[in-house]
């Protein structure tokens, strides 16, 4: 008597799913700036591919009986199985194996190279091509380079990366937690006061905040009034450019 | 009139109080010779100390209570029928309605709060609102709704119906459960001043440096919620000891109906975890007051800290809203399906493994905060292994819908609404776990629809199951089956339009607690805008529901979802002390359609037809 149902509920399964992995097609996503937010999208759609399914089998499980077991009156009494058997057991060993494959792949995996040595990958011991300081206040960044040049919001009003260039940002503050996130790269790291944090990015297109509103360093972790427009404008440019930016803004400071 | 009086009363002796406190430590501060005798938010700590005890003292504790403590007689007020829900009152059932009601009432005001946030945020640029206003506004709905979230089913379902449910007169502690709630109204007023004292411009999680050094809301945040967490960890331990040593004879472990499970992991949270929140604001508070400089880098402090001791309360906390929810769905798609729950004993191993498990993934709220590399790896497996327990509710839920009866009334369709929405919820809490896409995630418009998703949607959709189901026994009258229909396929569709769509921005890039946002996320915006606005106008229909079933509603009669569990065996609604006799439980409370079965009986008393057989086993 189960069969009888399990075909039609399996087949809604189906579908819905079906319907429901076209959002892992769907690009959802901003523009792709970095390596980093290359990995970000495709974990992201592998963990849709993987999820779609379970919601989905929710969804057909629910559906299916509200349809096909429904009762309009309260005096009917439905099937006494207690679920004492084999299946909670199957279920178990199902779900359990569900968690602990996302958990190695892409869960560890994924922060193993987010973590390893000298890649451009996130918060490695990074040997990087450009090291720029970053600092929060209320409500501002100041982005130093290693040869003291400084950018801000009146000096530079941008901040200028060379792509293909592995880029070490180290982070702090000097009043409250800020968070520095760029959208572009898919990468996120808080800026605390009294220690500094970081985080690397390797860009790979070319764009501009004028042009995309993903290119832009965003506080992300609530700073107080201004918090909401906390940002700051990034153009990503090839290495000769960015040498000759960088080397305006020395003249200019002089 | 007794509630006038008790109520005025409160109120005066409150003032009172607040005036006293502020004068005793500004007589202190002026005693020792410092510069400032008023002002200092370390007078409005000792206004409130004392306004609170004076709060209590006049709404009815002293003569119920506090006189004992002077070897006096005491004398409790008996008031008559709705002035009951204004005074003192020790009746369990009395305490469940209070909650309910004030909760719903905080649910509606944090709604209109909501109703405001996505009004400005309804196209970028600022419309209405400056971004204090917006802070404000958006800290108060978050706090708010926190307070709904933790309290509401637990404070105002779990109340009502666990003595009933485990067949016992009452709660082990009735005064302390009493002085449980008459703490809750304090809690706010402290909130509700915030936006006089400048809007409190932290969030719920008010992190340091920040909390600070920002205006003086931050301390009336501070001692409400400090209070709020006092009023959870001596509602815990009541429920634990109610649950513990006054189930009926016979209501063993085994047979204990899920929703008493779900209360009674929960109250354990709440009891091992709370203070945690209250050391957290503590540190803040005497931060603030003291300079103590826990959180000041410059002197030593560190800002980090203070998110482990909070987030070490705080991931707790959401099995604390989550929990009761599950359990409320669990209890009442076991009634209607006329079938017994699926896989129990699974289902009670969930909730004590989600119990077990809470405490150890709290870093995930930080994977970007700066933390150790190597913390990670550890904190996302444990987060990962969450989804084991929580799974075994599905499974419950599940296979007991499956082959059922399913008879479709309002409180069966929002408890199928909590497994559906609390499905979506579990699924991107897994894209938040995982910390190569959290990096990007974290505090994002992704992270406020996931949370939507999961407490919202699996615990405020179990509170409506939860009210609907227990109204004809609360009130002895029936709401209206059509429009508590309406009001949650209303709810249900603007919510998951809302909220699902409202991972997308996070994706995009639109970070969460912002005032404005880029102009590129301004179409997704406005659609989660008007649905959100069709969403909070879904709670016009219940409250009128509510408010005229009560008064005009035909009667219910005594057991009208037809249910096994004890609380449906007596009268709506039930009487004091709850049982005329005091029941004895022979089986297991999901037994339907199981010939021969039965959970409770009546000794020396007829009910239903069903002749009633003496004695029964022990505990």
């Amino acid at each position: 008597m189960h069969i009888k149902h399990l075909i039609p509920a399996a087949v809604l399964w189906v579908i819905i799913t079906a319907v429901g992995e076209l959002l892992v097609i769907a690009n959802l996503y901003p523009t792709v700036g970095s390596l980093e937010a290359d990995d970000f999208d495709w974990i992201f759609r592998f963990l849709l591919a993987i999820g779609v399914p379970v919601f989905a089998f929710v969804i057909a499980a629910i559906v299916y009986s509200m349809y096909a077991f429904r009762s309009a009156k309260g005096d009917e009494m439905g099937s006494t199985i207690r679920g004492n058997g084999w299946f909670p057991r199957i279920w178990l060993i199902v779900t359990g194996g569900l968690a602990a494959f996302v958990m190695v792949f892409p869960g560890l995996t994924g922060l193993q190279k987010l973590q390893s040595d000298r890649t451009a990958y996130g918060w490695g011991d990074t040997e990087a091509d450009v090291v720029i300081h970053a600092t929060g206040a209320q409500f501002n960044w100041t982005f130093t380079f290693a040869d003291g040049t400084e950018v801000n919001i009146i000096k530079g009003k941008e901040l200028v990366l060379p792509v293909h260039q592995k880029v070490r940002f180290n982070i702090d503050s000097v009043d409250v937690v800020h968070s520095l996130w760029i959208p572009a790269f898919r990468m996120k790291i808080d800026a605390i006061p009294g220690r500094t944090t970081y985080m690397t990015v390797e860009p790979t297109v070319k764009g501009s905040y004028a042009e995309d509103q993903s290119f832009r360093v965003q506080c992300a972790e609530l700073c107080g009034l201004d918090h909401s427009v906390m940002n700051f404008p990034i153009r990503v440019v090839e290495k000769p450019e960015f040498d000759q930016w960088l080397a305006s803004l020395k003249t200019g400071a002089k | 009139m007794y509630a006038a009086k008790s109520v005025s009363g409160g109120i005066g002796l409150g003032l009172i109080g607040f005036y006293l406190g502020l004068g005793f430590i500004a007589l202190l501060r002026w005693t020792l010779g410092y510069p400032e005798p008023w002002g200092g938010e370390i007078n409005i700590i000792g206004g409130y100390i004392f306004g609170l005890i004076g709060w209590l003292m006049g709404v009815g504790m002293w003569g119920i209570w506090g006189r004992e403590w002077f070897g006096q007689r005491t004398y409790p007020r008996k008031a008559p029928g709705w002035q009951r829900y204004f005074t003192f009152n020790t009746d369990h059932k009395v305490i469940g309605v209070q909650y309910t009601v004030t909760f719903i009432i905080v649910f509606l005001l944090a709604g209109a709060l909501a109703m405001m946030m996505r009004l400005e945020l309804a196209n970028s640029g600022m419309q209405f609102l400056s971004h204090a206003q917006y802070n404000g506004t958006m800290s108060l709905h978050g706090t708010l709704m926190i307070a709904v979230a933790v309290a509401a089913v637990i404070g105002g379902i779990g109340n009502y119906a666990i003595p009933l449910l485990i067949g016992a007169e009452d709660m082990a502690f009735p005064r302390l459960n009493a002085l449980t709630f008459w703490l809750v109204p304090p809690v706010a007023v402290a909130l509700l001043s915030t936006p006089f004292l400048g809007g409190m411009e932290t969030g719920w999680t008010a992190y340091p440096p920040l909390s600070v050094t920002t205006n003086s809301a931050q301390i009336m945040f501070d001692l409400g919620i400090i209070t709020f967490g006092l009023t959870s960890i001596l509602g815990g331990l009541n429920f634990l000891v109610t649950i513990m040593f006054m189930r009926a004879p016979g209501l063993s472990w085994g047979r204990l109906p899920i929703f008493v499970w779900a209360i009674f992991a929960t109250s354990w949270i709440a009891l091992l975890y709370t203070q945690g929140f209250a050391v957290a604001l503590l540190l803040i508070a005497l931060d603030r007051v003291a300079g103590m400089a826990f959180f000041n880098s410059t002197a030593g402090g560190d800002p980090l800290l203070y998110q482990h001791v909070f987030w070490f309360y705080s991931h707790p906390a959401v099995y604390i809203m989550v929990l009761p929810g599950f359990g409320m769905a669990l209890e009442i798609i076991a009634h209607f399906s006329r079938k017994p729950l699926f896989a129990y004993r699974y289902a009670v191993g969930a909730f004590l493994g989600i119990l077990g498990l809470s405490g150890v993934v709290w870093a995930h709220h930080m994977f970007t905060a700066g933390i150790p590399n190597y913390l990670h790896g550890p904190f996302l497996v444990a987060t990962e292994l969450i989804s084991v327990p929580t799974g075994l509710v599905f499974l419950s839920a599940l296979g007991t819908i499956w082959m059922g009866k399913l008879w479709l009334k309002t409180p069966m369709l929002f408890a199928l609404a909590v497994i559906f929405n609390f499905g979506c919820g579990g699924v991107t809490g897994i894209f938040l776990a995982d910390v190569p896409t959290d990096i990007h995630l974290q505090d994002t418009y992704f992270v406020v629809a996931h949370f939507h998703y999961t407490i919202v949607g699996g615990e405020i959709f179990g509170l409506f199951a939860g009210i609907y189901y227990y109204f004809p026994k609360i009130t002895g009258r029936m709401y209206n089956e059509t429009l508590g229909k309406l009001q949650f396929w209303w709810m249900f569709i603007a919510f998951n339009v809302t909220f699902f769509t409202m991972h997308l921005p996070g994706v995009q890039g639109m970070n969460r607690r912002i005032a404005d946002y880029q102009s590129g996320l301004d179409t997704v915006n406005l659609i989660v805008s008007l649905s959100g606005l069709f969403l909070g106008a879904s709670f016009i229909l219940f409250v009128y529901n509510m408010i005229n079933s009560w008064i005009r509603g035909p009667l219910a009669g005594d057991n009208p979802w037809q249910v096994r569990t004890l609380e449906w065996q007596v009268s709506s609604p039930p009487p004091l002390e709850n049982f005329p006799t005091p029941p004895v439980v022979q089986g297991h409370p999901y037994d339907y359609g199981v010939p021969g079965s039965v959970h409770g009986v009546f000794p020396g008393q007829k009910l239903g037809g069903v002749p009633v057989v003496g004695g029964g086993g022990g505990q």
